[in-house]
């Protein structure tokens, strides 16, 4: 018998709300089951078995607010209990309502563009995954026209109106804001092209008047729409002060993208003008004609993710850093000494040290939800584990309850199923480890892992010359630094854990019996 | 010096105090209302009332200039006329302020021109601008003395230059670039209405939000809207700094942002203040706070009994119906009722497009701790304001999660203070989200979003995508 809590909630917040049993007791479910669901203030939050087993008693009613680490139910496991499979917000499927194309100022009426859709509150951009239609087709309202993937889930996307497709405006893999233009209707290109070319032009006039020398040269005023059609063939056109000519919204594109305007040629804007669509379109080949050498790819989902988390945690959460250096030949001794036994490492060792230090400092085992604290009861660390694409944390629960030999068949277990893809308690850790000292990395200091108290970062264990008690002596050190969320952990209680992990550290025979 | 006595005295004939009046007189009592101004205080002679009668000429005038968007074509100059429009204004005025004293009389209340003082708790002596005094005692009393515009101390005092609300809706022209120090209801509602009159507006607000009593979301849509017309809006922004200069013709100013602006006029919408320090409260033994507002009971009497203080001058809710409402209750209780008022009182701007709200904000529930659900739907999603070319806004509903109850409503968008009555009513009658959602909605409606969002805080609504659901699993 044993209980199942409510985990971390998304975004943090504080409580939820039961709102029915999806089994009810004495009913078996098996891993994948929903359970449970639970609302918070902006969604609900399905709760699903990562186990088999049998529920036994309901002890969080509907209508009823539990907080996280709340106990929700016991349970009776039942057959084998598989390893949990980690689906923290698998894309559910969405049904985009349909946009009405927002009128863009000037619009040609006979054009008619099929806008980036917003699906969800917080949908900012969207990223074209492919196309279902080819320019050409005829396309009805409602028809499956691309599949489109937003921060949440991959949605496909029915056309909002009817007509011709002249000109698609976002290429597969290219991610544009909501509401901007994916694609034209028109029943004839050359309309297309026009409003492709206006719209440049639009953005020239409302983001920067005047920013642009346009060239006023006699002959030159008139840009036929029909000279707009193609791709110029020849060089950017330049302005007399020496400026390539291009929109202000081509620049910012081409400066975020590092695409150099000076190798681009001719836009398909007026006179040659470059526009935003040519720098899109355009930045491959110009990047690699630029320089033969750089090869440009969209992030993966995997290093956007690490990049926000990362991002938003050296933003938002007050870090501060404290460094000590151990004398490190005890630790050595004691990982050369159970090393036969128990299959270690010496990472294990130092996360061991960590966990029992984590069990006499609550503030370390905490998480921090908003303007609330979660403290656990148990040290769950997070191992930082390097893979191909960049990195993934598992997370080994109730540290310091384990032996080293538990602790360290635990640890193989779960980074050998991070490296396989396989995440386990993601959301349960309350700090982390990070080793780089296998590369000779002296010191570093790392970024916390948001909700998490902390992060510590283990440097080599290197021979050194110290001074102890007056007298030089030789030996092997190790320097520790931890990164504290300073809304959980003060100084002070940054110094004492730290010290605390020393004293372990330094007599780990007999602290870590 | 004659003494005159009643069974009740209401000091203030504002919509908080002729509504007393005429309630006491309904319920038999002989009633005498003292007020040294015209009838109908600030809402009808500074507030309320002139403001939408201008605030209606400008939305028209802002429809017009518009009017293209509707394929509507305007020949020659869009133009208007300051002096017509303020006639209207001054009609209405007056046709409403003799409908007040045509009530008094139809109900046979006493009106006693002048300034009521107390001289001891139930006797008042009440001094005209011309003539003797005189002095009244009576039962009960009922303060309803209102609120003036708060002044800032050490500011420029040349009303023509440094204005408030009181001078701006009599203004007999318009500045071509006006400062509006703070970002509230009555700011809000002057930068719409005099941006429409070509007026080249600024805002200046201390806090981070426009209308920061409100729900923060409301002053963010706000903000989205004004900056689109080009009202100039600094937030989170201190006016450190102003003098007349140029022979009093231009007022300068320096921002905490450090920005130099120069402005024809100034227009100070940063609050107001009880207007009870002349009354004699020490006289009476009636205790005010220090900012000199009346602390009341739940029955809206104050620490002496028999005596009540009803509207913006016991601080509880400065609002004209909140006046109104006060009025009855304290009027019901003085002759012998014991009623709490507990009633939601909703808020109205009258901005374009509007804003409305009764009950919690989203940020006023989270500071309680209570278990929210939030539902929202934007008004451009529905027929009636994509067909009226209305699309701008929202409703947003707060939920009680445990009790499916609803704590709040808060909407911006066409017509969103007559929509709030529905909202009113049903928090009033204590109306579970699922009330509100099994209400019918006339359609097409713009109030069909108020059942829109509440089927979305229930999770249950058809014309958006589902809720988010998150997964994550349990008991590993």
């Amino acid at each position: 018998m044993r209980s199942i809590t409510l985990p971390p909630l998304a975004g943090g917040a504080a409580a939820a709300t039961v709102v029915r049993w999806l089994k009810q007791p004495g009913q078996g479910f098996s891993a994948g089951d929903a359970l449970v669901e639970l609302e918070i203030e902006d969604a609900l939050v399905r709760l699903e078995a990562a186990g088999a087993g049998t529920l036994t008693r309901i002890l969080a009613q509907p209508r009823q607010t539990v907080r996280p680490g709340a106990d929700l139910a016991q349970v009776t496991d039942s057959g084998t209990s598989q390893p949990p499979s980690q689906q923290p917000s698998s894309p559910s499927e969405s049904h985009v309502t349909r946009q009405q194309p927002t009128a863009v100022a000037g619009t040609p009426a006979n054009v008619t563009p099929i806008l980036m859709p917003q699906a969800g509150n917080t949908m900012e951009e969207g990223t074209l995954i492919s196309w279902k239609v080819a320019e050409g087709d005829r396309i009805q309202v409602g028809q499956v026209i691309c599949e489109i993937e937003t921060d949440k889930a991959t949605i496909e996307y029915e056309s909002p109106d009817e007509g011709r497709l002249a000109r698609i405006v976002v290429r597969e893999q290219e991610t544009v804001p909501i509401k901007e233009p994916i694609a034209l209707l028109a029943d004839n290109d050359a309309d297309a092209d026009a409003y492709l070319a206006a719209r440049g032009t639009a953005a020239q006039e409302t983001t920067a008047p005047g920013a642009v020398a346009v060239s006023s040269a006699p002959g030159a005023a008139a840009a036929p729409s029909a000279a707009a059609q193609r791709m110029p063939s020849g060089p950017a056109p330049v302005t007399a002060g020496g400026r390539i000519k291009a929109s202000p919204a081509a620049r910012k594109l081409a400066q975020e993208r590092g695409v150099d305007l000076s190798r681009m040629g001719a836009g398909r804007g007026p006179e040659g003008r470059i526009l935003s669509s040519d720098v899109a379109t355009a930045q491959v080949g110009a990047s690699v004609a630029g320089d033969g050498q750089s090869v440009r790819r969209p992030m993966s989902k995997m290093r956007r993710a690490i990049g926000l988390n990362l991002q938003k945690s050296k933003q938002t959460v007050p870090h501060f850093y404290v460094r000590l250096t151990i004398n490190a030949e005890p630790l050595f001794a004691y990982y050369r000494a159970r090393k036969p036994q128990t299959n270690c490492t010496l990472n294990d060792c130092v996360v061991l040290a960590v966990g029992r230090a984590m069990a006499e400092c609550p503030s370390v085992r905490s998480q921090i939800h908003g303007d609330e604290i979660v403290e656990f009861p148990h040290a769950n660390i997070g191992i930082a584990v390097g893979v191909d694409e960049g990195l993934v944390v598992p997370v080994v629960r109730s540290v310091e309850t384990l032996t080293l030999t538990q602790l360290a068949a635990e640890t193989k277990r779960v980074v050998e199923n991070a490296r396989h893809g396989k995440l386990e308690n993601i959301g349960h850790g309350n700090f982390t480890i990070t080793n780089l000292g296998m590369f000779g990395v002296e010191e570093f200091g790392a970024i916390i892992n948001p909700p998490e108290s902390g992060i510590l970062a283990l440097g080599a264990m290197r021979e050194a010359v110290t001074v102890e008690a007056g007298a030089i002596r030789t030996g092997r050190v190790m320097t520790m630094t931890l990164s504290a969320d300073h809304r959980l952990v003060d100084g002070l209680l940054a110094a004492r854990f730290l010290g605390r992990l020393r004293e372990i550290l330094e007599n780990p025979s007999g602290e870590l019996s | 010096m004659s003494t005159e006595h009643f069974d009740i005295c209401v000091i203030g004939a504002g919509p908080g105090g002729y509504v007393a009046a005429l309630k006491a007189a309904q319920m038999g009592a002989r009633t005498a209302v003292i007020e040294q101004g015209n009838l109908g205080g600030t809402c009808l002679n500074f507030g309320c009332i002139p403001s939408k009668a201008l605030l209606s000429s400008a939305e028209l005038l802002h429809s017009v200039q518009n009017a293209r968007k509707w394929g509507v074509t305007v020949g020659g100059e869009i133009g208007f006329d300051w002096s017509e429009i303020t006639q209207h204004k001054n009609k209405i005025l007056r046709q409403l302020r003799g409908g007040i004293a045509s009530l008094f009389k139809g109900r046979k209340v006493t009106h006693l021109a002048g300034r009521g003082r107390f001289e001891r708790a139930g006797r008042i002596v009440v001094t005209p601008g011309e003539g003797a005094p005189q002095t009244v005692t009576a039962d009960k009393v009922i303060i309803a003395s209102g609120s003036v515009p708060m002044r800032i101390p050490g500011w420029p005092t040349d009303p023509a230059m440094v204005c408030t609300s009181d001078e701006a809706v009599h203004w007999t022209s318009l500045p071509q670039r006006l400062l509006i120090v703070g970002g509230g209801v009555i700011g809000c509602e002057f930068a719409c209405m005099m941006q429409a009159f070509g007026v080249a507006v600024t805002v200046v607000e201390m806090l981070p939000n426009l209308l920061p009593t409100l729900d923060h979301d409301l002053g963010a849509a706000l903000l989205a809207i004004f900056k689109g017309r080009g009202i100039t809006c600094h937030l989170e922004t201190k006016v450190e700094q102003i003098e007349v200069v140029s022979g009093g013709t231009v007022v300068r100013t320096q921002l905490s942002s450090g920005a130099a602006l120069e402005f024809d006029r100034v227009l100070v919408a940063t609050g107001r203040r009880p207007n009870t320090a002349e009354l004699g409260l020490d006289a009476a033994g009636v205790q005010a706070t220090r900012h000199g507002f009346v602390p009341v009971t739940d029955h809206l009497e104050t620490n002496v009994a028999g005596h009540y203080c009803i509207g913006d001058a016991n601080g509880r809710c400065m609002l004209a119906h909140a006046a109104s409402a006060h009025g009855v209750v304290a009027v019901e209780n003085a002759l012998g009722h014991a009623k709490p008022f507990t009633a939601p009182i909703p808020s109205a701007v009258y901005t374009f497009p509007e804003v409305a709200a009764v009950g919690l904000t989203e940020q006023e529930a989270r500071e309680q701790g209570l278990p929210i659900a939030i539902g929202r739907f934007p008004i451009g999603h529905l027929g009636k304001a994509m067909a009226a070319r209305h699309p701008d806004g929202f409703v947003k509903m707060i939920r009680h999660r445990e009790t499916d109850q609803l704590l709040g409503a808060h909407m911006i968008g066409q017509n969103a203070t007559e929509c709030i009555a529905a909202a009113t009513a049903l928090l009033h009658k204590k109306a579970s989200l699922h009330d509100v959602a099994e209400t019918v909605w006339a359609h097409p409606t713009i109030s069909e979003a108020i059942k829109e969002s509440a089927e979305d805080a229930l999770n249950m609504g058809l014309h958006l995508p589902p809720r988010k659901v998150i997964r994550a699993a349990v008991g590993g």
